[in-house]
């Protein structure tokens, strides 16, 4: 506000870029730091930075390859990465808009991609055009559910989400064990994974999937598929509800203020629950979009599947909008993408993509926690000595000072 | 008047904070043994002053001069060893801990083996209290003293740590008025003693009664150096404000209409779990304003509540016009016709990051004026009704899509008053309308309240200011724990009023402690 009265802030950019400046600076300022520090672990651990940056914007990007594979299949492989996290990215940023954490998007995911595959298995002789919605929408419903677990829960009897979505992650992931090791869901033959869906269930991929040479490739190596429109759809779902109904401005109310929010007339625990069920359904869409668009069938990787969890830092990044989770989701797409590639030609290990995923997290991390902060309810302080008051009170009153201030340039 | 005379003073203060000028070349002189009071609107920087001479914040220039002595505050603890002591307006106690160990907090007196001596602190205490005449036991725990008491501690704290010069910082905004009159009493005390006192307030009564001479600030400059006993009300506030303040409120005599609300034998519980409200019962009429005096904490808050739909009723009824809406939610409520302006404006009232049209619908987000079938929302109404609302209340702002919390103290409640007054509503709940709020944006307040009267509405009017109280009820009901003791006419003297919001007799629990 008061940079608007400043004259020299009226000649610098248009408004639109300052704004957009001021939303990327932290977000940018944390991928820098992390790469920095990225590139002294490299360099320490006997590796070259440089070759290793690039080998990871080649694997991303398909920008700066020397050689190798051919830049399309990069750009593919990292789509198929961005596709679930965009999705995963808003089940964890739209509770965080209603002031609660969702580590749960994993066990959403998984669930969606249960009932998805149950439903894809089922119905295979439904058409493409009825089937795939409906996969799309039962894995919804299965991430839903999750979530709405989680919602009833909170709202009922105040137990902490944190807990109860690590909780339903453990319960998820071990009943997708059941199923597909001995359980009904397992294909016969001894594997550990789940018959595939049929074909009119699963979402087409962008390159035609046969034989066809495509930029000097088979066209099936190609895995992209058009579940990214979903996920951008989701996205412009996610910011419409938002910032467009008034469901959307009760949960950033409730997120904001649930005192104000209870004073609003809005009920905070139907809201909290509300807040739940469609994050859990975004997850359990990410969860049937992977199904339907890449995997086709329930395997053992999604025990070790790491997307929801991913998608905690893709919304932190992008700043719990829609925008911005697109965006990080396409860096954390193609940072894992990358990494392949990086291992194999520059030799460093593809986990330095997970310490970098860390390190940026962690940088976030800083500015995030003051802002969970400021949201806790203040316990009651004791003065141990009459510095540390002051100083304390010091502080508020430079703030408030500060604001004060602010109203003078207007009056 | 000479350099010796002079306890303070401070010479041409200025400190910068981003984007404003808190101080600008402020001169203060407070002189040895006096009151001196320092007035100014919220934001006008006083607290950067004072927090300047307390070492918490370094100026940008300028310098202290402490009995005819030039010094550097490096932080509180030097402004300590100057004999500077900062009374705060919220207490800094241990409620658990008794008045003893609160008062020696940070400076125990220890025994050989490094143990707390409870017998030399409380002899401490006990000869200080004496000293200044001030009564208080050592041995009382401070979360069972009534509010007035704790007050006295911190003063009694400061003075243990050797304060010559006491700042109190908006002392009297907790006290009821007999707890005022008997902190006047401290302080006239401590001056004769050799004290000096820095009073920092905005009620200009009370810096008339007990000041020797004024400073006013605005805007980070003094605007006015006084000699209280040559000043008036309207000269301070006029400078204060940077121009004529209607101090009275001007209004008509009440036409009162039909009973808009009823209460009938109302109990309720507070956030503890301890019954709040023992059968509150009362009938408000349309066209009047009805003022609730009390000290805060009587039950005041609870009842606004109930009436607003925020907190369920254990017992009793509540008709607006004949329909039972007691167990009725906030929405339900506010949309059969009872605005409500609470008295938490920023925890409640506003959500502070939502931009200035976003807090102009807050509860209204899906009435069919700013929503499709209460699902979208309608963007382009919303701002209209923003343009609208910011001019006819002059809520002083950028934009509508600025934060609210950008906003100072005043426009933030304009806000509020604009988006509870513009539904006109049949009932309106006011509490604490003008709290911390300047004295412009008060005189707004007052004047769109009385017109909300005039044209129609039923006011009930909460609020801890007797002052408020007294100018714009029509009549006055004195609640005192969790009942109304009386329902008073208008005119009703202040001491009267002071005398049942105490319980009557219960005022006589301040000179036992």
């Amino acid at each position: 506000m008061a940079a608007a009265v400043k004259p020299s802030a009226r000649k610098g950019p248009p408004r639109i870029l300052r704004r957009a400046g001021r939303a990327l600076g932290v977000p940018l300022l944390s991928v820098l730091i992390a790469f920095v520090a990225g590139a002294i672990i490299v360099a320490v651990t006997g590796g070259n930075p440089l070759q290793a940056y690039q080998a990871l914007i080649c694997g991303g990007f398909g920008l700066f390859c020397f050689g190798g594979e051919p830049s399309v299949l990069q750009l593919s492989n990292t789509l198929v990465f961005v596709t679930p996290l965009i999705m995963a990215g808003i089940a964890v940023a739209l509770p965080f808009r209603a002031g609660m954490f969702n580590i749960g998007a994993e066990g959403q995911l998984i669930m969606g991609a249960i009932l998805a595959t149950t439903v894809g298995i089922h119905w295979s002789g439904l058409p493409a055009v009825l089937l795939v919605p409906l996969v799309l929408l039962s894995g919804a419903l299965g991430g839903a559910l999750w979530g709405g677990i989680v919602g009833v829960l909170k709202a009922t009897t105040g137990a902490h989400e944190v807990v109860t979505t690590i909780m339903l992650n453990f319960i998820a992931q071990w009943f997708l064990r059941f199923l597909i090791i001995g359980g009904p869901l397992q294909l016969p033959g001894g594997s550990s994974k789940s018959s595939p869906i049929g074909g009119n269930a699963q979402l087409p991929t962008l390159l035609p999937h046969d034989n066809t040479i495509i930029f000097g490739l088979p066209g099936a190596v190609y895995r992209a598929h058009t579940g990214i429109f979903v996920a951008l759809i989701a996205a412009g779902v996610f910011a419409f509800l938002l910032w467009r109904t008034s469901l959307g401005y009760e949960i950033r109310a409730v997120g904001q203020s649930q005192r104000a929010a209870r004073y609003a007339g809005i009920s905070v625990r139907q809201t909290l629950i509300v807040t739940m069920l469609i994050a859990g359904a975004f997850a359990g869409l990410a969860g049937a979009v992977q199904i339907a668009g890449v995997d086709h069938n329930l395997t053992d990787q999604y025990f070790s599947d790491t997307t929801g969890f991913d998608a905690i830092a893709v919304a932190l990044l992008g700043l719990n909008s829609a925008v911005g989770i697109v965006l990080s989701a396409i860096l954390f797409g193609a940072l894992h993408a990358g990494g392949s590639v990086m291992q194999s030609d520059a030799g460093v290990s593809g986990n330095l993509v997970y310490v970098l995923q860390a390190l940026i997290l962690f940088s976030i991390a800083a500015n995030f926690l003051r802002t969970v902060k400021l949201r806790l309810p203040s316990v009651g302080r004791v003065p141990l000595t009459p510095e540390a008051d002051a100083a304390a009170a010091a502080v508020a009153q430079e703030t408030d000072t500060a604001l004060a201030g602010d109203d003078k340039d207007i009056a | 008047m000479t350099e010796q005379s002079l306890a303070i003073e401070m010479r041409r203060i200025t400190k910068k904070f981003p984007g404003v000028v808190a101080n600008d070349q402020v001169d203060l002189e407070v002189r040895k043994g006096e009151i001196h009071a320092l007035v100014g609107e919220n934001g006008a920087g006083k607290s950067t002053l004072m927090n300047i001479l307390y070492g918490l914040i370094k100026p940008d220039t300028g310098q202290i001069v402490i009995d005819g002595k030039p010094v550097v505050m490096q932080g509180p603890r030097d402004a300590i060893r100057h004999g500077i002591g900062m009374v705060h307006q919220h207490f800094m106690l241990i409620p658990v801990f008794t008045v003893g160990e609160n008062v020696v907090l940070g400076r125990e007196p220890g025994t050989a083996g490094d143990l707390y001596d409870h017998a030399r602190a409380r002899e401490a205490i006990t000869a200080l209290t004496k000293r200044y005449g001030l009564s208080l036991d050592p041995d009382a725990r401070v979360g069972d003293l009534p509010v007035g008491l704790q007050q006295r501690v911190e003063i009694v704290k400061v003075l243990y740590r050797g304060a010559n010069i006491l700042i109190l910082d908006e002392p009297t905004g907790v006290l009821t008025p007999q707890e005022a009159m008997e902190l006047f009493g401290v302080l006239r005390d401590l001056v004769s003693t050799g004290k000096t006192i820095i009073f920092i307030s905005h009620k200009l009564k009370e810096v008339l009664e007990i000041s020797d001479r004024i400073t006013v600030m605005r805007r980070g400059k003094v605007v006015g150096h006084l000699k209280t006993s040559d000043t008036s009300e309207a000269e301070i506030a006029r400078l204060m404000v940077g121009r004529d303040v209607l101090l009275r409120v001007d209004k008509k005599p009440a036409q009162p209409g039909p009973v808009a609300l009823r209460v009938e034998n109302l109990t309720a519980v507070s956030d503890r779990g301890i019954s709040a409200l023992h059968g509150i019962s009362f009938e408000l009429h349309q066209g009047e304003i009805l003022g609730i005096a009390g000290v805060e904490g009587n039950g005041q808050s609870e009842l606004v509540e109930v009436l607003a739909g925020t907190r369920r009723p254990t017992g009793g009824r509540v008709l607006l016009g004949d329909r039972e809406v007691g167990q009725l939610g906030a929405a339900a409520i506010r949309s059969a016709g009872v605005s409500h302006i609470p008295e938490d404006r920023r925890g409640a009232g506003l959500v502070l990051n939502y931009s200035v049209a976003d807090n102009l619908i807050l509860g209204r987000q899906r009435t069919p004026l700013f929503s499709w079938d209460g699902i979208i929302l309608r963007l382009k109404a919303i701002l209209d009704w923003a343009r609208r609302l910011i001019k006819e209340f002059d809520i002083r702002t950028p934009s509508s899509t600025t934060p609210a919390r950008t906003l100072s103290g005043g426009n933030q409640q304009k806000i509020i008053v604009a988006r509870e007054m513009a539904s006109q509503p049949r009932v309106l709940l006011a509490a604490q309308p003008t709290r911390g709020v300047d004295i412009g944006a008060i005189e707004f307040i007052h004047r769109r309240l009385v017109a909300q009267r005039d044209e129609g509405a039923a006011v009930l009017l909460v609020s801890a200011e007797l002052d408020e109280i007294r100018s714009l009820s029509d009549r006055i009901a004195v609640m005192y724990e969790g009942r109304i003791v009386s329902i008073e006419k208008a005119d009703t003297p202040e001491e009267r009023l002071g005398l049942l919001m105490t319980g009557g007799g219960a005022g006589e629990r301040l000179k036992a402690g």
